[in-house]
Order: structure tokens, then C-alpha cells, then sequence
């Protein structure tokens, strides 16, 4: 089986990118009819959906927390979204780790204190996947967020960051995963510059990291003004139509 | 005197007054009722009213048929993906075609996490049959290799909203999905069945789907027994009546499947009608999946 080329000898990568580009961003807020807030992002070929239903009252009162909420966070990849079918349970321990990074990401933002004994549910749904699974959904997760008027400190925008060959790169596709790069997602608080998440499960050198992480830093100020003009068109559309 | 008659009918005058939308918590049906005697419905539809309908193929790239349909405030999104499995030892050259409906939390508060629903399985099940007895795809095209190799084609749907009238919604994700579908062709070496990697498919390297029919389908809904009927309820008005009545058709007009469930029982100029407004719709759906 031929090697696929990481990165062409002019330092292009298989998708055409540079390595510290980041892939096209499509992002809208409030695409569901039922849910309170909703939001739906494209990095490149990797979608997905985020619901948010809250707050709301807990559906078990054993779990209920008096003086904050609890958020539960669900992702879901669909069957069609990778290029193999894979059929993942819900019991998924993969699926159950990334969500539970997620919730713990969020709960460090979200003002729960401002909701005792509520619950916040997060729903995810992949419906493509093509690499920065994670990234996609704390991104989605701080736009349905917002969209559902849930207060938070900060905007949460995450980035993932590998070595391809040589070179550090961001925002990795699938193929770039899939091989044997060292790949780390961070997601940070924008304004503030402080990081809530730090994810890698390969092995890199120690010195090689201060590099990626400060690329992908930069990487989630990109998208923190990809999201931040999502929002505010959108509030703008809003603000016109309360204005008659 | 004068006086104490007026505040006498200033204490008759009705003490509760609620907000239309106060009214519709606390009785439903009745607020219900206000409307259909006028002949309409609280979304301003009327009685046989269906909801604007969207469907968008291939959205999804990873998948070999996708589509994505709407209808009023229920969105579903359906991939189709072919994998390569034995076939069962006695049908060793027909594929599979399996449909799945699922319906998560996320697609409306009314719905828990955990297995699939009494309603999303009978969904399920109510469009494996429909495929399978109007035999909208010949198996047998669905075969590499007999008794060694054919095609499964896993038709999942996914609903992210739900607002009602799930069966219409899927089934009508299912058959763009399936119009959609595109299999790489297999190539033969040596025993070893590959499936090659290129990158763009045409008409050379891959085949799509050849549809025997198309069957589509209008649901409606029973209220009352004065068996108003309602098409294409949403999901508050699903939540109040008693019955439905679903009619799948195909593009030839013929009956695929049909079905009535509930309430008290229905003449059969009611059946008809509801045949009759079935194929209307049908029609419309059909020139919305060919405009796509």
C-alpha cells in the first residue's frame, strides 16, 4: 500500500492547505425548530449539529444540584459519516470520553450558578466526519450555547495541532489523523487566553509541544472571529426584525 | 338603586380571561376545537393543508445517497451506505436493503435517551415493508458474486427536529437517498473482490441504483368524532388526536401500503378522500425530488 504524501516538497498539504491554515468554517445558529438553541458548523467536510435543550428541570431529582445546573452532554456519529460504516452505540466508549470532555470543558464556562437545580442537555450529531471530531463539537456546543441564551463567561473555540512530517501544522483531516502523527486538541477562552482543554493521546518530544500548542492558540483566535461574526449577523438579522 | 344594579353586573362580568397561548396549556382540545369550527388550524393551514416541503440530496459526501428532507419543523437527514456482506444461503444472490429511523432526544424534548422507541422501530418497520413488497429495488441487482459477495445498502435516518408526520418525512428521505446512490463497481483479482479507491465516480466506474418505483406517502390525522381530518399533523396536533390514516403511492398511482389506526371508525368516502388528496401530494413531492 502506497504512503500518501503528508506534505508535498513546497510544504502543501493533501488537501491543498498550508500547514497553519484552517479549513473553510460554515457556521449558522438556530437551524432546529424544536430544540432552544441550535447550531451547525462545517470545518471543510467534517458537520455537525448541535441541540440544546435548557434549562430545564432535571429529569432525575436525585441528580438535581441545588445551588447550579448539571449539563449532560450526548454525541452521536451517525452511521453514514465516516467512509466505512460504523455502526457506534451509544455506550461507545470513545463517543462517552468525548462527550464527557465536552461537559467538562462547558462546565468551567457556563454560569450554572445563575441555574440551581436545572439541567442543560447538549445534544451532538456528527454528520460527516473528516477529521477534528472534537474540535467541531466544542465549536458547535458554544454557538448552540449561545443561541439558546445560556449565559457563559467566554466563548469556548477549540483547535486540534499535529507534527505532519516536518512540519507543525492545524486543523487535521482525516487521513492526516489517521496516520502516525502526534495530534493535539485545545480548546481556550478567547478573551481571557486561557486554555479549558488539552487532549493528546500520542507521543511527542517536550519540546515540540510548546510549538503546537501556541500554534493551535492562534489557530482558536481564528475561529473565535469566525464565531463571533456568526453570532452577531445573526443577532443583527434579529435586532431588524424587532425593529419595525 | 341605580348604583348597586351596576355593581351587581360589574361582579357577574368573567372573572378568568387567559392569553391564547395560556389557553392552548390548559385546554388543549377545546383550543383546538375553536379553530377547526372555523375550518382552519392554529399554524393557519387549512384542514387539508400539508407543510412546505424541502429535500436536498447528496449532503453528505462520506455517504454513497444522501438527502435531507423538511417538512414544516420536522428535519430529517438519510444516508445510504453499501458495504460488501454474504448473502443469506438461500436468496446467495440478492443484497440487502435495510432501512433504520432513529429518533434521539435531540430531535425533541418529548423523546428520552436510551433504545430505539416503540415509534421509531414501528417507523422502521412500516418502510423495510414498503420497500420490500412493492419491491422498489431488485435485489438481485444488488449481487458481486453469488453465494459470495453482494452489496448491503444500510439506509439510516437520522431525525434532527421533530414537528410530526415522522413516516413522510423518512420515507421520502429513503427514496432520494436511494435515487442519490452511488456504488463503486468492484473489480475481480484473482478471488479477491477490490474495491478500488478513485477518487471521482462516473458512470464508468461506479452504477447507481435502478428504482422500480417510487412510493411516497401523506399522512393524516383524526380528530374528534366528528372526524375532522387533519394532513400532515404537526406534533402538538399529533398529540391530540386519536387516529391516522397513512397512504403510500406510487408514481403510477397505485396503492403501496395503507393504513389506519385509532380512533372511532371512518366511512369510506373518508378513505377516499384521503386517497385522493394522497395522490395530489404525492405528485408534489415528486416534481420537488425532480427539480433537485
Amino acid at each position: 500500500m502506497s504512503r500518501v504524501e503528508l506534505l508535498t516538497p513546497e510544504g502543501l498539504r493533501v488537501d491543498g492547505r498550508r500547514p497553519a491554515e484552517l479549513r473553510k468554517i460554515t457556521s449558522t445558529t438556530s437551524v432546529l425548530s424544536q430544540a432552544d438553541g441550535s447550531a451547525y458548523i462545517e470545518h471543510g467536510n467534517t458537520k455537525v449539529l448541535a441541540a440544546v435543550y435548557g434549562p430545564c428541570e432535571v429529569r432525575h431529582r436525585a441528580l438535581a444540584v441545588h445551588d447550579r445546573a448539571i449539563i449532560n452532554v450526548e454525541l452521536n456519529v451517525a452511521p453514514f459519516s465516516t467512509s466505512e460504516r460504523r455502526r457506534r452505540t451509544k455506550t461507545d466508549k470513545r463517543l462517552l470520553e468525548m462527550s464527557s470532555f465536552v461537559k467538562q470543558t462547558f462546565e468551567a464556562v457556563v454560569m450554572m450558578n445563575l441555574y440551581p437545580r436545572s439541567q442543560i442537555d447538549v445534544y451532538l450529531q456528527v454528520i460527516q466526519h473528516d477529521g477534528a471530531m472534537l474540535q467541531a463539537c466544542i465549536n458547535a456546543t458554544t454557538l448552540a450555547l449561545i443561541d439558546a441564551g445560556i449565559a457563559m463567561s467566554d466563548y469556548v473555540c477549540a483547535c486540534t495541532a499535529g507534527w505532519i512530517e516536518r512540519e507543525p501544522a492545524i486543523d487535521l483531516n482525516y487521513i492526516e489523523e489517521s496516520s502516525d502523527t502526534s495530534e493535539v486538541t485545545i480548546a481556550l477562552l478567547p478573551k481571557s487566553g486561557k486554555v479549558t482543554l488539552v487532549q493528546m493521546e500520542s507521543r511527542l518530544h517536550v519540546d515540540k509541544l510548546e510549538e503546537l500548542l501556541s500554534l493551535a492558540r492562534d489557530g482558536c483566535q481564528q475561529l473565535y472571529g469566525e464565531l463571533d461574526r456568526t453570532i452577531r449577523d445573526r443577532a443583527e438579522d434579529l435586532a431588524k426584525k424587532i425593529v419595525v | 338603586m341605580a348604583s348597586t344594579s351596576i355593581s351587581v353586573s360589574a361582579a357577574e362580568s368573567p372573572a378568568f380571561s387567559f392569553s391564547a397561548s395560556t389557553f392552548q396549556k390548559l385546554h388543549p382540545v377545546e383550543f383546538f376545537r375553536k379553530f377547526i369550527s372555523q375550518g382552519v388550524r392554529p399554524d393557519g393551514r387549512l384542514l387539508e393543508g400539508f407543510r412546505p416541503t424541502t429535500v436536498h440530496k447528496n449532503v453528505v459526501s462520506t455517504a454513497n445517497g444522501s438527502a435531507m428532507v423538511r417538512i414544516g419543523g420536522t428535519t430529517v437527514i438519510c444516508g445510504v451506505k453499501a458495504e460488501v456482506a454474504e448473502p443469506k444461503m438461500d436468496s446467495p444472490n440478492q443484497g440487502y436493503l435495510v432501512p433504520n429511523v432513529e429518533l434521539s432526544p435531540m430531535c425533541s424534548s418529548s423523546f428520552r435517551p436510551g433504545p430505539p422507541s416503540e415509534q421509531a422501530q414501528a417507523v422502521s418497520e412500516a418502510i423495510n415493508r414498503v420497500l420490500k413488497e412493492s419491491k422498489v429495488l431488485d435485489l438481485t441487482d444488488l449481487c458481486i458474486e453469488e453465494g459470495k459477495a453482494v452489496w448491503a445498502l444500510w439506509a439510516d435516518v437520522s431525525c434532527v427536529s421533530y414537528d410530526g408526520n415522522i413516516y413522510d418525512a423518512a420515507l421520502l428521505s429513503v427514496m432520494t437517498a436511494l435515487s442519490d446512490v452511488r456504488i463503486r463497481k468492484p473489480t475481480y483479482n484473482e478471488g479477491i473482490i477490490k474495491v478500488s479507491g478513485a477518487e471521482i465516480l462516473d458512470d464508468e466506474n461506479s452504477f447507481t441504483l435502478n428504482l422500480a418505483r417510487t412510493p411516497l406517502s401523506a399522512t393524516f390525522s383524526l380528530f374528534d368524532s366528528s372526524m375532522a381530518l387533519l394532513a400532515d399533523a404537526n406534533a402538538a396536533e399529533e398529540a391530540i388526536c386519536q387516529g391516522e390514516i397513512s397512504v403510500t403511492l406510487d408514481e403510477k398511482g397505485q396503492i403501496c401500503a395503507l393504513s389506519k389506526v385509532g380512533a372511532a371508525s371512518s366511512s369510506q368516502t373518508l378513505l377516499r378522500q384521503c386517497i385522493a388528496t394522497a395522490r395530489t401530494r404525492t405528485d408534489e413531492l415528486r416534481s420537488i425530488i425532480r427539480s433537485q
